[in-house]
């Protein structure tokens, strides 16, 4: 057997040069790899992913690639399966000798990475919203971080809604749980008593939403304004918003903002009863301007289908993808301490009709927008900040974060900076 | 805005007053502009006037139709999307002909400014012919209490006829005092009035008055919502009951198909909860060409996609059956493996054709919603999966009790060479009992495509489940899976008001654990083939 | 006829080339360099020693479903306890080095709040503490269970399903993070074991020095647990239990035996994958994980221990393999592959293998013993 574990091993690495010596026989490419799930339980979110990164490159190519090579996409799938994201993540950067990674879904899939690229010193572009409370070296943010979603969301109900009653309801795992506590910190520091916040934690893919729901309602019924805060993962998000039409909760009484929940999500939705429930992100397929519509038609054309529609984490994908060419360009060459340096504030057009720039913290400016649920699953803005909003990587309403910030330009170098202590409090870098 | 005037007191009064303001025309062309705010006061005031025309301006604005014509500002009103759309005027509904893409800009609405619409329209509803709308209008004046509408109310309450309606009015104008500054006497009796509605709704109502200045309203009130909150109580208990049975018709709808597969045939199907994905995309399909052919139909889609679901699952399952599990029969455990192995296929060839993001399936008119019993709210679409989950257990208890296939299917199961010695084609029997185990998994994917998401997952979150129902109800035994699919539904739902969603469902599973214990051949033991380890 | 040698033919074999492996492997790692065609990349030196976990957790399976008829659905919470009470240990050895610089709790546990750190993960930051609970955790649990479950009488598909319910209760459990295990992230960002540095090749090498030796370590406590006179009650267990009962065996201590021994070879196999992939999460604990140690076993042939390391290491080697050169129809090829090994090759690949080797010497296996489940 153990012949039998040779031969693949041998068979795995005669496979690879094969590949890398008939790429070599037509040109030099840059490759660039893949990391999103295309089976299990996050290939419904991740699959589009993949394709926009496909997309980008293609689009790339066709303007003559970068530094006069082409691109090569380097696709693999992590299947969902954490444990299985940082091997393949090894091999893309060990084996393969991608020279960039785009990648993840979950925070999860994310750590499960981190140490991998910490170590093997390549680049990782994360484009999903995410809890913040992290700066990496080695990864590059394009996501929102909670101020650049939640915390503007909440201003707004409690401005132009007057809500003054919060639920916050959450599928269990990180993200909603960093998130809640920051907004738990933050509305009580304006003022909302603890029995007006009710919080709500459901596993994943949860399904049967009967309870919370007429939970929600009785608690809504104190006569105050209340809204619903969900941070409710992508496959519970279906049933839930069934059983919200269905128990006749309207946006107009109890309105839903949700932070998960984007066109592509929508798309499996009936909406006609969720008009008026909010999403709060940082780009909508609605938005109107010359950069979104051209985005929205090359996905068309590329995907082939002019129904599938675009969503916020897929901007995040363009504009990282955008970032890293131009950073390139600008070092000259794709090698990875030359290309650290060259991103920081590296400014690129978003499709919001701004500028966003990569700050010191890896992480980008963004405007944030409010949007409301149309019947024909669009959201359309009905609120956005004035300027663009910086992703906060260590949130300031945290005790535990408050001191610490990120700066990666030397001299400091630090991901995690104790303004306190005056300390970098954890690993330094490499 | 002068025409069709009724002629009650009150219209006639806030004619005048609107007449002395703004015309409707006027009052249309300041829609588009200001913050939101101010577009809620244009539309009260659009509602003030009182004209006729107005509710069917502001329900375009609600329905977010209305649009500003870019060539000369002008406010139309635009149905249909694309190439369809098609132009109106939104007063006098005249039609404008088509409107080209890019040429309009749309009015933007917010849920605040949807409030406001409601509260207009339902003020301007209040005298509707209608009865229905009478009511609705009361209930909107009900939510959103507001002392300025009393007097309407009171015009209105003078000359209703139809009791409900007249309980609903007198209701919201008690709502409407509470919030005024009425004297402390009066609002005692509003309270009086609010509380004999009962329910969420009154409860939001009186809330508010709790800690009010007024030491004899505060008190009303607080007496009034405990009383409330008691016969809340009471019917909690009926709530969960239901909560209950709905989950309990989720898991047995899940489970019976497995109960035929596996409790009778003893194979172990891993590829049951993708068998009721193939029926939920059925119901997708049918309903995707229903949408684009025959629009009149969409409320039948589900009895149409039901048979259709049936057969789809049923073949594809005869088909497992023939090719797969046929050389397995007496190697239960390695029929895991094969169904396994079949189960990641049928997921990746959904995942090919359909594509990994989940699939709209819409619910039919008589599946939105929800009725009250009682003091209980009961959501249709979960309404019709109790009975859906119960016909078909019914169905299949027949199916196997009365008719020559049910028979012969016994037959083979319980000692196969003796039925092939009477003649029975036990082959045939064999992969129609499967077929139909998977048909049955077919017509659970159109009922639960209603409720969850229809996506090349929805078979991996049912199939444990499913297992679980069978084997603590006594795999062989239907009545076994049904008494066990609903103790369970309604177990869980008693405990997850008290320790959560997750916790709960932990629970359960340590109680079945524990359970078998006991009872190591389930809820009913039954004696059969196969099922033996 | 070799099989009454304590070491057949099968496992001699078969030790023999994992002996091999495992001075070879190493070797080619270090001392070839990057341009020779045998060097063996660090990576791929990792993804080896992840497979011989794997490998050694399908032994352990084998040893309760092959030799006494357990067909065990929840093996995977054993190998994920192991891995848990190993990451554990990791986990308090980052010390003040983590995000927030906390010396004693763990990052997760910071933001999530906690004042101090919860009490059973006392005493994790020794390490023999932690070997202790990698023996312990799993053991305990598959003693309780078994204890409760054999001695009430529950087999076959009824006990299947149980320790599905097991392992599912545990992944929902281990997914709360009120839980205090790090919730859906599980443990991660671990530093170094005993002052190695985990990403140092040095401590790469040895972690897959000790798996491999784990892997021959468990094939042979198999081996032995099986070949004497206890091993034959157990198969007399699996075939005939009650036959078994009336002839004067205490069948249930036998089966907790066996069951506690494999939980416990399960959750060493646990904690030496935790180092050497880096996290360790409840999505171990999914029941679709142990259903696929089944599969190994059964794809490599059940009954054999060897065969079951055999499945395990083809298994996961084409799942590596399939993910990266047809990320989009692996499930197709892995689909198939189990459908047709179930159908054609009832004695899983081992017995294919020893048929084509018989059909040369004409020699018989006295060994293959029909199982009927």
């Amino acid at each position: 057997m153990i012949c039998n574990l040779k031969h693949f091993g041998l068979g795995a690495a005669a496979a690879a040069s094969l590949w890398a010596g008939s790429a070599l026989a037509q040109e030099e490419t840059i490759k660039v790899g893949v990391l999103h799930s295309l089976s299990g339980t996050m290939a419904i979110s991740e699959t589009t992913l993949k394709d926009a990164v496909l997309m980008m490159i293609d689009e790339q190519n066709k303007k003559g690639g970068v530094l006069g090579k082409k691109l090569e996409p380097v696709v693999v799938d992590p299947a969902s399966d954490w444990p299985l994201f940082a091997e393949k993540a090894r091999e893309l950067v060990a084996s393969d000798n991608v020279s960039v990674v785009f990648g993840c879904w979950t925070s999860v899939s994310r750590k499960s990475v981190l140490p991998v690229f910490e170590e093997l010193n390549s680049i990782l572009f994360y484009p999903v919203q995410y809890e913040g409370q992290e700066s990496q070296r080695n990864v590059f943010y394009t996501g929102a971080a909670p101020n650049q979603q939640a915390i503007p969301a909440v201003d707004y109900l409690m401005n132009e809604e007057g809500v003054e009653r919060w639920v916050l309801a959450g599928t269990d795992y990180v993200y909603p749980r960093t998130t809640n506590q920051i907004l738990e910190a933050y509305l009580k520091m304006k003022g909302v008593a603890p029995e007006d916040i009710m919080i709500n934690y459901t596993p994943f893919g949860h399904s049967d939403w009967q309870t919370i729901v007429s939970d929600i309602k009785a608690f809504g019924s104190a006569g105050k304004k209340t809204a619903v805060v969900s941070t409710i993962n992508g496959d519970a998000n279906v049933p839930f918003y069934k059983e919200l039409a269905n128990q006749g909760v309207s946006a107009e009484d109890i309105p839903v903002v949700a932070f998960s929940v984007g066109e592509e999500e929508l798309a499996g939705l009936d909406t006609a009863p969720l008009v008026g429930h909010l999403a709060a992100w940082n780009y909508f397929m609605s938005v109107d301007t010359p950069e979104n519509d051209e985005f929205i038609e090359k996905w068309h054309a590329f995907i082939k289908n002019d129904d599938r529609v675009t969503n916020d984490p897929m901007e995040a994908t363009y504009i990282g993808f955008n970032m890293w060419v131009k950073a390139v360009e600008a070092a000259g060459t794709t090698e990875t301490d030359a290309v650290l340096d060259n991103m920081i504030g590296v400014a690129v057009p978003n499709l919001t009709g701004g500028i966003s720039s990569m700050g010191a913290n890896h992480h980008i400016t963004k405007p944030v927008l409010i949007g409301e649920i149309q019947d024909d699953g669009q959201i359309e803005t009905v609120w956005e900040t004035p300027g663009l909003v910086l992703g906060d990587e260590w949130s300031d309403y945290l005790p535990e974060s408050k001191d610490l910030i990120s700066d990666w330009r030397a001299p400091m170098s630090c991901g995690n900076f104790n303004v306190a202590t005056g300390k970098c409090g954890g690993t330094a870098a490499n | 805005m002068r025409i069709l005037l009724t002629l009650t007191v009150w219209f006639g009064l806030l004619l005048a007053s609107a007449a002395s303001a703004q015309s409707l025309e006027d009052l249309a062309r300041q829609l588009p502009e200001g913050s939101f705010n101010d577009r809620a006061e244009v539309v009260a005031k659009i509602g003030a006037t009182g004209d006729d025309r107005a509710v069917g301006l502001l329900n375009a604005l609600g329905e977010g139709e209305l649009r500003v014509r870019e060539a000369d500002g002008a406010v139309i009103q635009v149905k249909g999307r694309g190439s369809k759309a098609v132009g109106y005027d939104p007063l006098t509904g005249d039609e404008l002909g088509p409107v080209g893409s890019g040429s309009t800009e749309s009015i933007r609405v917010n849920n605040s400014l949807r409030r406001a619409v409601r509260a207009a329209i339902g003020l301007l509803t209040l005298s509707s012919p209608d009865a229905g709308k009478r009511l609705a209008a009361a209930n909107t004046a009900f939510a959103a209490p507001d002392p300025e509408q009393i007097e309407a109310l009171d015009t209105a309450i003078a000359k209703e006829g139809d009791a409900a309606v007249r309980t609903a009015m007198e209701q919201a104008r008690a709502a409407a005092v509470l919030a005024s500054d009425a004297p402390g006497a009066e609002k005692v009796a509003a309270i009086g009035i609010v509380a004999r509605r009962g329910g969420t709704d009154a409860l939001t109502v009186l809330n508010p008055y709790r800690g009010d200045a007024d030491a004899p309203v505060a008190e009303a009130a607080d007496k009034a919502i405990a009383g409330i909150e008691r016969a809340q109580q009471l019917w909690n208990v009926g709530q969960n009951v239901w909560f209950g049975l709905s989950l309990g018709s989720v898991l047995l709808l899940a489970a019976v198909g497995l109960a035929i597969t596996f409790g009778v045939m003893g194979v172990i199907n891993m590829a049951h909860g993708e068998l009721i994905m193939i029926g939920a995309y059925t119901t997708y399909v049918t309903q995707q060409v229903i949408r684009t052919s025959f629009p009149g139909l969409f409320d039948w889609s589900l009895l149409i996609a039901a048979p259709l679901a049936f057969l789809v699952a049923g073949a594809i399952g005869v088909a497992i059956e023939r090719f797969i599990v046929r050389f397995l029969y007496g190697r239960a455990l390695e029929t895991l493996l094969a169904t396994w192995g079949v189960s990641l296929i049928l997921q990746q060839l959904v995942r090919t054709f359909f594509g990994p993001s989940n699939r709209e399936v819409g619910n039919p008119s008589w599946m939105s919603g929800a009725f009250p019993l009682g003091g209980l709210s009961i959501t249709w679409n979960r309404f019709y999966i109790v009975i859906f989950a119960v016909a078909i257990f019914v169905g299949l208890l027949l199916l196997l009790k009365r008719t020559l296939f049910g028979l012969q299917m016994r037959a083979v199961t319980q000692n196969r060479p003796m039925a092939s010695e009477m003649g029975i084609r036990t082959a045939r029997v064999d992969a129609l009992t499967f077929g139909l185990g998977a048909g049955i998994a077919g017509l659970a994917g159109v009922a639960l495509s209603q409720i969850d998401n229809v996506s090349p997952n929805l078979g991996q979150s049912y199939i444990i489940d499913s297992f679980l129902v069978v084997v603590f109800g006594g795999a062989g035994n239907l009545w076994g899976t049904f008494a066990a699919a609903f103790t369970l539904g309604v177990a869980n739902k008693f405990m997850e008001p008290f320790v959560g969603a997750v916790l709960a469902k932990i629970l359960i599973l340590v109680f079945i654990i524990l359970f078998i214990q006991k009872r190591p051949r389930g809820l009913f033991p039954t004696r059969g083939r196969a099922v033996e380890g | 006829m070799a099989s009454t040698s304590f070491i057949d033919r099968r496992l001699g074999v078969f030790l023999a080339l994992l002996a091999v492996v495992t001075v070879g492997v190493p070797l080619a790692n270090t001392a070839l360099s990057p341009e020779s065609g045998l060097h063996v990349p660090t990576y791929m030196l990792s993804l080896i020693g992840k497979y011989l976990c794997y490998a050694l957790l399908a032994v352990a399976l084998d040893l309760v479903w092959g030799y006494c008829g357990i067909l065990s659905l929840g093996h995977g919470a054993f190998f994920a306890l192991g891995g848990y009470a190993m990451g554990m240990h990791l986990m308090r050895q980052i010390g003040s080095r983590g995000a927030y610089g906390n010396p004693v709790l763990p990052d997760f546990m910071v933001f999530l709040g906690y004042e101090k750190l919860p009490w059973f993960w006392h005493g994790f930051d020794m390490f023999w503490f932690a070997c202790l609970m990698v023996l312990l955790a799993p053991g305990l649990l598959a003693f309780v269970f078994g204890w409760f479950a054999f001695r009430s009488r529950v087999t076959g598909v009824y006990l299947s399903i149980i320790t599905q319910a097991m392992t599912y209760a545990l992944l929902l459990a281990f997914f709360r993070n009120e839980m205090g295990f790090g919730g859906n992230n599980g443990l991660t960002d671990f530093k170094d074991v005993l002052g190695f540095s985990l990403s140092s090749d040095g401590t790469r090498v040895t972690l897959f020095v000790l798996s491999a030796l784990a892997l021959g370590g468990g094939l042979l406590v198999g081996r032995w647990i099986t070949m004497t006179k206890f091993g034959k009650v157990l198969v007399g267990v699996r075939d005939a239990e009650s036959r078994t009962r009336f002839l004067g065996y205490r069948v249930e201590q036998f089966k907790l035996f066996v069951f506690t021994v494999s939980a416990m070879m399960a959750g060493v196999a646990g904690a030496l994958y935790v180092p050497q992939v880096g996290i360790i999460n409840p999505g171990e604990f999914s029941p679709a994980n142990s259903i696929e140690i089944v599969i190994w076993v059964a794809l490599g042939g059940r009954g054999t221990l060897v065969g079951a390391a055999l499945g395990a290491l083809i298994v996961v080697a084409a799942k590596s393999w399939l993910t990266s050169a047809f990320p989009d129809a692996w499930l197709y090829a892995l689909g198939l592959m189990f459908i047709l090994v179930t159908i054609f090759l009832p004695q899983g690949v081992l017995g294919l293998i020893e048929k084509l080797g018989r059909g040369r010497r004409e020699q018989p296996e006295p060994e293959a013993v029909e199982a009927e489940a």
